[in-house]
């Protein structure tokens, strides 16, 4: 097998420097308490995958990150800038963390270069020439710089998903956030975007990742997250934590899902 | 029996049904008695209407005469045409005085070449080509149609908008035949194309402002005849009534759209209310309010012209349907799509415009052009405050002494020119659907 997914354990590239503190956060939907005193910290370039059953919080814990989810209560600190209603700070926040989704969530009515030359053309305030350049760059790393005339809908599930992640990648963030990427594909296409997770991963890149993909968390996570019903339940480094999960119900959601 | 069939099956011809007209016919006309039967009922019905318009309207019509007793002589089952043509610059312009009708047309025909290169794959710029028939055109329409004595302001739109429609054409020339755009093509006459950004614009900017001078001085020597608005009418009045109300309701049922969706609680309950209170109230009412009661509470001496109230009256009728069209269109749109633009940095405005709009949009034509259709034909009730627009006209004839009593001719005549208008405007946001839809399949 020469699929990068199953490739051994890459080496580390975490820092000793905290780039997302986060203490004491609760968050409320209506009357339903999604995280519970929720306390993460996370390193410059480490990757941290989150498992979990449906319903946990896992996608609501890193939605909170880029603030694209309100939190009650407690501190999120994103690159030293607090979380909170200031505007200024919620869209360097944004810029400073790419976040890619189940659904891909790229814009129908532009062609895949517009995708990504958007943000730094009118986030960045970059230039026309200099932003096809390095929107060509990205395209060449997730493999498809032949679709960049195309509309996303003409493109498959799993290219999709790869320009969704260069075009994060445009915006030259310091964390990439995954939603779940590879849940809204076929079988045959998932590997085609964990493999470009993969080699950014092997570039240092901070991530968070929530996936079920246990074979990619075994291969690129530092740590391995085990959520329920709004609590970390467990975490571990991804030996220990397959090897011999300590909690209860980790054992019971791992007996279930490998 | 593992093998179904060893040989590709070939291809065949479709059967004749599918193919030719007879088939067609035959399949869709003549399946069945009864069928056959009705085909041949609504054949004759069509027959007989065809043949009835035909003698009234053409066969036995009278096109020239001098009064309505000539066209009975003349004929006494057919249409009298003779009237509506004897009236047809008065249906077009109104009281419009007869020298000065080419302003009319000038302005016609300024709007037709302004917006024409719209439609031309070759030009480039279309984004300020739409910018300035918006921003310019009105004011160099507007003193067309009025004229009098300029003031300072009128000076500087007028002249802005002659550079800007002069502009626009040599763009377009050039855009034909030499695939560039006029920016392009002044560089290199000026040899600057290879000049940094800085210098490309500033020469630009010179070449504006010395012809927008030149234009200034120019326009300077002379002055159009001034003319009431209480002269317009007919067509015209009534293109200028539903035209700029199409143009201004847009933009400001766009931003009441939004207030209605927005996050603060008093711009959204002001923009809810009043799209509701407007939309619950009869257009009729609107236009009584609008020059009767509004004069009430504007200071003394200020005196607004009918006309203007009017099509203040229409603006923000339909202003707030079009809130309620551009709503539908932003509803359609997934949350994925604001959390996308969210996550790239986006802020409001930026995602509202760039991602949202564009999208809404594209949902939104049927329901626009609907909604332009509708008040086109709206318009016409300004004649019931006394405005002559071409209802009011058409109505006329039937009170001038040598056609008295002509009721008929003058309303089908009406008819048949506002369904040319509307059906082309629905055919053409057919069209803008088809190509729109093709250009992004998703």
């Amino acid at each position: 097998m020469t699929t990068k997914t199953q490739k051994s354990q890459l080496s580390s590239a975490a820092s000793n420097e905290v780039i997302i503190e986060i203490s004491k956060m609760n968050k409320w939907y209506g009357d339903f308490h999604v995280l519970k005193d929720i306390n993460l910290n996370v390193h410059q370039g480490e990757r941290i995958v989150v498992c979990g059953p449906s319903g946990s919080g896992k996608s609501t814990l890193i939605r909170c990150i880029n603030a694209l989810e309100e939190h009650q209560e407690g501190e999120i600190i994103v690159d030293g800038i607090l979380l909170g209603k200031n505007l200024k700070n919620l869209s360097h926040i944004r810029t400073e963390v790419g976040m890619v989704f189940q659904n891909f969530n790229l814009f129908p009515h532009l062609t895949i270069l517009e995708n990504l030359t958007l943000g730094p053309i009118w986030v960045r305030k970059m230039g026309k020439a200099e932003a096809k350049e390095t929107a060509m760059k990205y395209l060449e790393r997730v493999k498809i710089p032949e679709q960049a005339d195309k509309y996303p809908g003409q493109i498959s599930g799993g290219q999709q998903q790869r320009v969704a992640i260069a075009r994060s990648l445009c915006m030259n963030p310091k964390i990439m956030l995954f939603d779940e990427p590879t849940s809204a594909l076929d079988p045959e296409m998932i590997k085609e975007v964990l493999d470009v997770m993969v080699d950014l991963a092997e570039t240092g890149m901070t991530m968070i990742v929530v996936t079920h993909e246990m074979g990619f968390a075994k291969t690129i996570a530092d740590e391995v997250i085990f959520m329920d019903e709004g609590d970390i339940v467990e975490r571990n480094n991804p030996h220990d934590f397959f090897g011999k999960p300590e909690h209860e119900r980790t054992k019971q959601f791992l007996s279930q899902i490998l | 029996m593992a093998i179904v069939t060893a040989q590709k099956t070939p291809d065949r011809q479709p059967p004749l049904s599918e193919t030719s007209i007879i088939g067609w016919m035959q399949k869709n006309l003549f399946s069945s008695i009864t069928n056959t039967i009705l085909t041949v009922i609504t054949l004759y019905i069509v027959y007989l209407t065809v043949k009835g318009i035909y003698i009234w309207g053409f066969a036995d019509a009278t096109f020239v005469a001098e009064n309505r007793r000539e066209c009975y002589n003349n004929s006494l089952t057919g249409a009298c045409w003779a009237g509506v043509i004897d009236w047809m610059d008065n249906i077009m312009y109104g009281r419009y005085p007869r020298d000065e009708l080419w302003r009319i047309n000038a302005g016609g025909i300024l709007v037709v070449l302004w917006m024409a290169p719209l439609w031309m794959s070759k030009v480039k710029g279309k984004i300020f080509i739409g910018i300035s028939v918006v921003m310019l055109y009105p004011f160099l329409a507007g003193y067309l149609f009025s004229g009098g004595s300029k003031g300072l302001f009128m000076q500087v739109m007028v002249s802005g908008a002659i550079v800007a429609f002069i502009a626009n054409m040599l763009n377009m020339i050039i855009g034909l035949t030499k695939n560039q755009s006029l920016v392009q093509f002044l560089l290199r006459i000026f040899n600057q194309n290879n000049a940094s950004d800085k210098t490309q614009r500033n020469v630009i900017l010179g070449i504006m402002i010395i012809s927008f001078l030149a234009i200034f001085l120019w326009q300077i020597s002379f002055n159009l005849e001034k003319v009431g608005w209480t002269q317009w009418g007919g067509l015209f009045l009534t293109l200028v009534i539903a035209g700029v109300g199409i143009a201004a309701s847009m933009p400001l049922g766009v931003i009441l759209a939004l207030g209605r969706r927005s996050r603060l609680p008093v711009v959204r309950v002001l923009s809810t209310s009043f799209i509701e209170i407007f939309r619950s109230v009869p257009l009729i009412t609107v236009l009584f309010m609008a020059t009767t009661m509004f004069p009430l509470f504007m200071p003394d001496g200020f005196v607004l012209n009918k006309l203007v109230q009017v099509i203040i009256a229409v603006i923000l009728f339909n202003a707030c349907y079009m809130a309620e069209n551009v709503r539908a269109g932003l509803q359609a749109i997934p949350k994925g799509q604001f959390e996308g633009a969210h996550t790239i940095g986006l802020g409001y405005w930026g995602t509202m415009g760039l991602i949202v709009m564009p999208q809404a949009l594209k949902h939104m034509i049927p329901n626009i052009v609907g909604n332009f259709i509708g008040l086109l034909k709206n318009s016409t009730l300004v004649s019931i405050i006394g405005l002559f627009d071409i209802l009011l006209m058409l109505r006329s004839i039937s009170r001038d002494v040598p056609w008295l009593g002509l009721h008929r001719e003058p309303l089908i005549f009406g008819a048949v020119l506002f369904f040319i208008l509307c059906f082309s405007m629905s055919k053409y946001s057919r069209h803008l659907e088809k190509k729109l839809s093709t250009d992004n399949k998703s």
